[in-house]
């Protein structure tokens, strides 16, 4: 298999099989930042494409002082911000019933503990969505994508320091937001 | 331990469990506190959903699809493609610039300079009113006046 930094080096002089490579290496990684920041597959699966593409037209001024990896999460949370400025109104009104349709049940194994599970999911998300960007996109980079501090210093470019504390307003803002939508009907969904 | 202390500890938990004696302490407090209680289902509903988030993958064929998609965006727009190289043709020009300039500025042959006659004269050393004076030296006025209009004459050709 070719070396990461030959694939970039002939993906700049645009080889097309080369930088097939690239995305084939990167594609689930940004397409699950993406998904974990939207929750609609098929939506983050054109943002996914969307960062390939720009990715592929900005690589010639890619000069490998930073890991190839972490230029490209860099450029994907660029589009997503991008994406949910653009889009908001039309995210906000999307109602939990039809986000429990976009996101797949996994566990459990009758069809009440699916149903159950993915209602769970459904309301995370829904509080996810009402989340400033900055606190979705460090909840996505860390809980999700479980990339280390420093690497998501350098993606956001902010101190580790600044990692640690937004983590913690970000998980503390989500649980408000979900104790605010699931309110006295919390036993319903298990909480 | 305070409701705070057992929040940050919840908090903490999303980065991996806590020593032994802080989780003692922790399981504690929930004992006695419904409200953390509460905040500590919360928070772990968060947990699982976030790290365990079912991830359905990019739809079929992504690499396929991105690639036609560029190749598509070439053949359409040549002008997104120049952009690619853009900078590499702007620095390429910069650098030619600065070279034809740095050429001109250093082989670009000076003109000889040309001498006036007097600069001429006091380059030879002698006198630049020699002429005249002999002229002004001149007694009749009808002499005087022919020979400063033949000096005059002569003035363009200087």
């Amino acid at each position: 298999m070719m070396d990461e930094r030959e694939l970039i080096r002939r993906s700049q002089k645009g080889d097309g099989e080369a930088f097939g490579q690239l995305i084939e290496r990167y594609k689930s990684k940004v397409f699950k930042l993406a998904y974990g920041m939207i929750g609609d597959r098929s939506e983050a699966d054109d943002l996914a494409q969307e960062v390939f593409i720009k990715a592929y037209y900005a690589l010639p001024k890619f000069q490998f002082r930073s890991e190839f990896g972490t230029w490209l999460y860099r450029i994907a949370v660029n589009q997503v911000r991008d994406y949910l400025r653009k889009n908001r109104h039309r995210l906000d009104e999307l109602s939990i019933d039809e986000l429990g349709e976009t996101i797949p049940g996994v566990s459990g194994s009758s069809f009440e503990e699916r149903q159950l599970a993915d209602k769970r999911r459904s309301l995370v998300q829904t509080a996810l969505r009402r989340l400033p960007d900055k606190y979705r996109t460090i909840l996505a980079l860390r809980d999700m994508q479980d990339l280390p501090y420093e690497e998501i210093s350098r993606i956001l470019a902010i101190s580790p320091g600044t990692v640690d504390s937004r983590l913690h307003r970000a998980r503390k803002k989500l649980r408000e937001k979900l104790a605010a939508i699931v309110g006295g009907k919390g036993g319903d969904y298990g909480l | 331990m305070d409701c705070k202390q057992a929040e940050w500890l919840l908090l903490c938990a999303f980065d991996g469990p806590a020593e032994d004696g802080r989780r003692a302490a922790l399981r504690d407090h929930l004992a006695g506190c419904p409200a953390c209680r509460a905040k500590a289902s919360q928070y772990g509903l968060i947990r699982d959903v976030l790290k365990g988030s079912a991830d359905p993958g990019p739809l079929p064929y992504f690499r396929q699809r991105v690639l036609a998609k560029l190749k598509e965006q070439e053949r359409t727009s040549p002008v997104r493609m120049w952009l690619k190289w853009a900078h590499r043709a702007a620095a390429f020009s910069l650098a030619a610039f600065v070279l034809f300039g740095a050429g001109v500025l250093l082989f670009n042959p000076q003109e000889p300079l040309e001498l006036t006659q007097v600069e001429t004269l006091f380059l030879r050393n002698e006198n630049p009113l020699s002429d005249a004076a002999s002229v002004l030296d001149q007694k009749g006025a009808e002499d005087k006046s022919m020979m400063l209009i033949f000096a005059s004459a002569d003035l363009p050709r200087r």
